[in-house]
């Protein structure tokens, strides 16, 4: 929900960004309510058309492999869709062996240094604190 | 821990069609939408869960400026208090914000209870969360995120 620059890449790109949140959010074989809002808001940041969104969707039921998700995705995507995986994996409490792996191997098709992905968690961590603190600072002020 | 989802999609759906026509109204105040404003927008109702169809009708209040009264009037507190924070991060999204979209946060504010103070602590809260945002660049080396800096 911060400005990202996402919206500069190619709408195939932006397209296949999301059809790989789409395959993380069904690692764990369930979606959880915050995931399925972490995905809505990624999709809606995407800018992608309303049938393009659609089929996301479809594909939250349907998750294509993850070979096919890599396959469109550039440089910059994958470097946006592997942050944006994990905060979606975070985003119900915790990261599962089989979304760490996951996450290990997008990071590994990108060429990416061996502790990005717990560089990023570190990072995620961070990101999580600020928004207790927004979510704190609006229970302080419903309190007053 | 729900860190990034919260009550927001918990509110009817009235006061979320509410919520997101506000932050329409914040994100049109100055006269212009970029594109970074259109994505935190289209992010922010994404995650509210606003159904589909009732985003394309929302979307048209980005022609109608002049709805705030109509929206403040009978809303409940605590959605004009979602929409302040998520109305600072949509107004904060072109790199600063625009006297016309603080003059509308204001005019929320004072409807929410809200003291200048306490708005205040709302800004000091996004600006945490872009600089937050930016160290991503660094693990990730995202050459264009660099341009993205809050004034």
């Amino acid at each position: 929900m911060l400005p990202d620059t996402l919206h500069k890449l190619p709408r195939d790109e932006r397209f296949a960004y999301a059809r790989l949140l789409a395959y993380m959010a069904r690692v764990d074989n369930e979606i959880t309510v915050d995931e399925l809002a972490m995905f809505e808001q990624r999709i809606g940041t995407a800018l992608l058309s309303p049938n393009q969104r659609d089929e996301l969707r479809l594909a939250l039921k349907n998750p294509p492999s993850l070979e096919e998700c890599l396959e469109g995705l550039g440089p910059e995507s994958g470097r946006l869709a592997l942050r944006d995986a994990l905060l979606m994996a975070t985003a119900d409490g915790s990261i599962d062996g089989d979304e760490f792996d996951v996450l290990q191997e997008i990071a590994d098709h990108l060429g990416l240094a061996e502790n990005a992905v717990n560089e990023l968690i570190d990072w995620a961590k961070i990101g999580y604190r600020w928004m207790e603190d927004g979510i704190e600072l609006l229970n302080k002020l419903q309190q007053g | 821990m729900d860190m990034f989802c919260d009550d927001v999609a918990n509110l009817d759906a009235s006061e979320r069609s509410r919520y997101a026509d506000l932050l329409v109204l914040i994100a049109a105040a100055d006269g212009e939408l970029v594109r970074e404003e259109i994505q935190v927008l289209e992010g922010l109702m994404g995650r509210a869960m606003v159904h589909p169809e009732a985003r394309t009708s929302i979307r048209k209040g980005l022609h109608d400026t002049h709805r705030l009264t109509n929206l403040l009037k009978n809303a409940e507190v605590q959605t004009l208090r979602f929409v302040l924070r998520d109305g600072a991060l949509l107004a904060a999204a072109d790199g600063d914000y625009d006297k016309r979209e603080v003059r509308i946060l204001k005019q929320i504010a004072k409807k929410a209870e809200i003291s200048n103070d306490e708005l205040k602590q709302i800004f000091d809260w996004v600006s945490n969360g872009w600089e937050w945002h930016q160290t991503a660049s660094s693990v990730l080396n995202l050459s264009a995120s660099k341009q993205n800096t809050l004034e």
